[in-house]
């Protein structure tokens, strides 16, 4: 037997979801401070301890790629969980589950997520790129590295946001479920980064691409099978 | 419509509440009381859909439905209004934003209007729901926003656990006047120990 | 029930005296291949089943999850979270043994070889699952959201296996059904291995059912 009256539409209760986080973050600005203080910060610290001139031109591309991708996962991971967290701490969570359907919710946060870890990552490439001197030879393969591998990033930590929010010792917690997740994609994604900084062939990063698609899908497709158990418990 | 619980309990490792039974019939008002820690939030929670029950059941059976199984209340959450001391809404929107908020993910036909008509029936004047921000409000005008947050959908259920909390006297109406046009649409339960909330009550199931 | 208790007792008396016979056929009877590996490679009858002990918990623990998260039985609970505390255990064993084994063959306890670094991917699953587990009280709660997380780590950790491949040229010997599909082992070997591999299961599947019985009393007790 369906039910009686079918509740919301998903998509508009998403965007409903989706626009109330972007204006709580606007008055707030709790994330957004959090996220990119941490993220300039930690180049800083890199900038000033590695820098441009320190690394013989052999180990450039693999140490910055690796960098990059440090800088812009712990970012995530400082950001990313209060959508959920926040929610349950101040109680707004209750209001949430009686009045949104689930998928609608999570598909809110998820894309509140890509576009607050998506200006991060546009505001702190540059920089990181100015900074350390990381030559980028395949510029359209690094620019979908970073697109996919932000979008795998916000997703799998969105999911995780949301199984923390009901635990004791949440911030701890948070990256170390985040990590065995996010470990497969970040190698992948640290790998590629390195050969679009050494050859301008794109056909060398394609199967990276591949494995990043398939990661994104597989990881958003769980999240969402997954989520009316984790949110409604 | 009809709410029925049979044997309902719920643990937490230890007992919260409960078995507790009853039937409620549409345009009816139950009383829950009992003392501090006997369990009438976790009961009502549970009525509520946010808390599964550990023993027992809890069905709503909606008009023109009576003769079948019935819904599980997580199963209905939009037939539901629940107002509690845990429910908040968002701190850092206007009353007028958050009913809005809850207009749009419910998928409520957008009404202009509506959500000001709600909050002014609440008592809360123009200039602090529409200017101010929700967590600038005082305790008792926030519990005024909660009272038209539970019923802006028209529930056909609604659970009210403590609802003169913090209230001044005309807040007390408002709660007298939202139990009576609940009576015209459905049921309302009323979780307290303040005779002046139980005096609205037609039923009651005490909890031990 | 005193034919099911005598059976018990004689499946756990073959168990042990198997355990024995394999450490004697390990150590004294199999002849190791004359190659490089040689006397140390001995250490796959331990070392190799406790990896596929330790990767077969995993995905015990993913399927009871599952039937956890459709049935909402307490009983696939315990079953997941026992997989998942012995599969730690076997994987932390592994892990040593293989280790133990690196040094021996390439003269480096660690050399992040796509197998030992499965491995610590496969441990820090463990790890956070377990993590997760302490940091929820409510029973049911746990139950709900760690079989959601187990899900969710068993469809996204085998990514690991395309992208490390290519991060360095494996030094481990092939597995035991490599690419040309076959086993290419002497015969006293691959009598010694596959009982261990059956061996290794069995003792899997005897603590295994003791964590059940010891959570279900525990929970039984606290109700």
């Amino acid at each position: 037997m369906s039910a009686p009256r079918p509740a919301a539409g998903i998509l508009p209760a998403a965007i409903a979801v989706f626009g109330r986080e972007l204006l709580a973050e606007w008055r707030t600005r709790v994330a957004v401070n959090s996220l990119f203080l941490f993220a300039f910060a930690v180049l800083v610290l890199v900038a000033y301890a590695v820098g441009p001139t320190r690394l013989s031109p052999e180990d450039r591309p693999t140490v910055n790629a690796v960098l990059l991708w440090i800088v812009l996962f712990f970012s995530a991971m400082t950001g990313l969980s209060r959508t959920f967290v926040h929610e349950e701490d101040a109680g707004t969570a209750a209001a949430l589950r009686l009045s949104a359907p689930p998928p609608g919710v999570l598909l809110g946060k998820l894309f509140a997520n890509v576009v607050l870890l998506g200006a991060v990552t546009a505001f702190i490439v540059p920089l990181f790129v100015v900074f350390m001197g990381f030559e980028i030879r395949d510029p359209l393969l690094f620019v979908l590295l970073l697109l996919l591998g932000t979008f795998g990033l916000a997703s799998a930590s969105t999911f995780t946001a949301a199984l923390v929010s009901k635990a004791s010792a949440k911030g701890a917690l948070f990256a170390v479920l985040a990590i065995p997740l996010l470990l497969p994609p970040l190698v992948g994604c640290v790998l590629a980064t390195r050969v679009a900084a050494t050859q301008a062939d794109f056909s060398a990063g394609v199967d990276f691409l591949r494995l990043l698609v398939a990661y994104d899908g597989v990881v958003t497709t769980a999240a969402f099978l997954l989520f009316d158990a984790v949110w409604r418990e | 419509m009809r709410l029925v619980a049979e044997s309902l309990s719920r643990s937490f490792g230890r007992r919260a509440f409960g078995p507790v039974s009853f039937s409620v019939e549409t345009g009816r008002v139950l009383g829950v009381a009992g003392e501090n820690g006997s369990g009438k939030t976790t009961l009502l929670k549970t009525l509520a859909g946010l808390i599964r029950p550990s023993g027992g059941r809890a069905r709503i059976f909606l008009d023109g439905e009576e003769a079948g199984e019935g819904w599980e209340p997580r199963d209905v959450p939009w037939r539901i209004g629940w107002v509690a001391p845990d429910l908040a809404l968002y701190g850092e929107l206007t009353a007028e934003e958050n009913l809005t908020f809850f207009e749009k993910v419910r998928g409520l036909a957008p009404a202009p209007g509506l959500v000001r008509a709600l909050l002014e029936g609440v008592g809360l004047p123009p200039e602090s729901h529409s200017k101010k921000s929700l967590s600038s409000l005082s305790t008792g005008q926030r519990q005024r926003v909660k009272l038209a947050f539970a019923t802006l959908h028209e529930p056909d259920l609604l659970l009210l656990d403590e609802p003169g909390a913090n209230l001044d006297e005309a807040g007390r109406s408002i709660v007298q006047k939202v139990v009576a046009e609940q009576r015209l649409r459905g049921i309302t339960v009323i979780a307290s120990n303040d005779p002046r909330d139980l005096a609205l009550t037609d039923e009651r199931v005490t909890l031990s | 029930m005193k034919g099911v208790k005598s059976l018990g007792f004689f499946l756990k008396a073959l168990l042990g005296i198997g355990m024995a016979a394999i450490c004697w056929g390990a150590f004294l009877w199999a002849r190791p291949a004359q190659s490089f590996v040689g006397e140390s490679s001995r250490i796959v009858f331990f070392h190799v089943p406790m990896a596929w002990v330790s990767t077969l918990a995993f995905f015990v623990a993913a399927w009871h999850s599952a039937q956890y998260l459709r049935k909402r039985r307490m009983e696939n609970d315990d079953a997941a979270a026992g997989a998942a505390r012995l599969g730690f255990v076997f994987c932390v064993l592994a892990t040593v043994t293989g280790s133990i084994f690196a040094r021996v063959m390439w003269n480096s306890y660690w050399n992040w070889d796509p197998r030992e670094t499965s491995i610590v991917l496969l441990l820090l699953v463990y790890g956070a699952y377990l993590g997760l587990r302490g940091a929820l009280d409510d029973p049911e709660r746990r139950a709900t959201l760690s079989a959601a997380y187990a899900l969710v780590a068993v469809v996204t950790v085998p990514f690991l296996t395309f992208a490390v491949p290519r991060m360095y040229q494996s030094l481990h010997p092939d597995t035991v059904i490599n690419t040309r599909g076959k086993v290419e082992m002497s015969a006293d070997i691959k009598t010694v291995f596959f009982s261990s591999m059956v061996a290794f299961m069995a003792l899997f599947y005897w603590m295994w059912n003791l964590d059940r019985r010891v959570s279900r009393i525990v929970r039984e007790r606290s109700a």
